[in-house]
């Protein structure tokens, strides 16, 4: 048999081989966050590349120290599940560097990392002034997260005390001009109501690219067509925008009229519109 | 443009915004959004038919302006 065909077998088996040995071991390994499965990884894959050129050795060999490296790691990953000190040993410990804004050196010195890579990694993190950490770890699989103080965090609506509508993921209920029916039905709609849709767009289904649908609802579409201009959802600004108005007029119209209680009637109400816009505000902006 | 039509003006505008904040609850897939939507669509509503009640009355006191 000549060497070309035995290098494409062998490829081809250690390609397989490796493909479920870590579909097996799962994401972790595709990560390599821990330690062990950093050196896992680096060794299974070059055995199989030592496996698949070196001719003269036999196959059996090298997919019996796969399969052994393999279930190793997935019984490492098993224990570890089971026992927070094996797993501390064997996937390693996160060491902290940073402690109220004061870096620990000596932690820094026992994991081998200078202050120049210290900063690296702060860099890298978008922090330029060590003083701005409040705290910072060394994860194991050597990169760092820093947590920063609390003045120095980016705003959120949390911190303006603002309340915020929860938002469920948008579904991708068309794709190249088919309907997803999963998706469709995990938004809660049906066929009818995105034919409908897609209609008060003035669009054909097969002339999408993409189509999402919010958590309210609302759907977003990709033409292929890029020329044609498709109208972004505003029904919810639109409605503020008139429930403003309404309230607007109510009050116009308490000033208007003579009669007392049509007054009192309009003020009430307008009022009452006051508390809805306010209410609804956060759910209507954009 | 006279103070009843202004008036009907406002309460069909009213039945607009009910007719959509229903629409919004019944599309929303948020629990708290659908609350929300629902609570100020019955609130609308309440309003809606205080001003159905000032049409009425406008109509019987300014008679001429009947259907306009």
């Amino acid at each position: 048999m000549p060497d070309w065909i035995f290098i494409i077998s062998r490829s081809l088996t250690l390609l397989g081989l490796l493909f479920i040995i870590t579909k097996v071991l799962g994401k972790k390994q595709i990560s390599e966050l821990s330690f062990f499965e950093y050196v896992a990884g680096i060794t299974i894959g070059s055995i199989a590349g030592e496996v698949v050129t070196g001719l003269e050795s036999n196959m059996g060999h090298g997919v019996l120290a796969l399969l052994v490296f393999g279930f190793v790691t997935f019984l490492v990953n098993y224990i570890a599940i089971k026992s927070k000190k094996f797993s501390d040993f064997a996937e390693g410990k996160s060491t902290v560097v940073i402690k109220d804004g004061k870096i620990l050196e000596e932690n820094l010195k026992k994991e081998r990392y200078t202050i120049d890579e210290l900063s690296a990694l702060l860099r890298q993190k978008d922090i330029f002034k060590f003083a701005d950490v409040e705290f910072a770890v060394l994860e194991p699989r050597g990169t760092l997260s820093a947590l920063l103080k609390k003045e120095n965090q980016p705003l959120t609506p949390k911190d303006l005390q603002m309340k915020m509508p929860n938002e469920k993921e948008p579904q991708t209920v068309i794709m190249d001009g088919n309907i997803i029916d999963e998706s469709l039905r995990c938004a809660g709609k049906g066929r009818g109501w995105l034919y409908t849709e897609l209609e008060k767009l003035g669009v054909t289904l097969d002339n999408v690219f993409l189509g999402q649908v919010d958590s309210y609802g609302e759907i977003t579409v990709d033409l292929y067509n890029d020329k044609i201009q498709v109208p972004t959802p505003a029904q919810r600004p639109l409605l503020l925008a008139t429930l403003k108005k309404v309230q607007a007029d109510l009050e116009i119209f308490s000033l208007e009229t003579e009669c007392e209680k049509s007054k009192a009637m309009y003020k009430k109400n307008s009022i009452k519109l006051q508390e809805t816009i306010d209410k609804l505000s956060p759910y209507l902006n954009g | 443009m006279t103070i009843a039509s202004n008036v009907k003006q406002c309460l069909s505008t009213m039945k607009g915004i009910e007719a959509q904040l229903s629409s919004f609850a019944l599309n929303s897939l948020d629990k708290d959004a659908q609350a929300i939507f629902h609570e100020a669509m019955l609130t609308i509503g309440e309003v809606k038919k205080d001003l159905q009640y000032r049409v009425l009355e406008l109509e019987r006191h300014e008679p001429q302006y009947m259907g306009s």
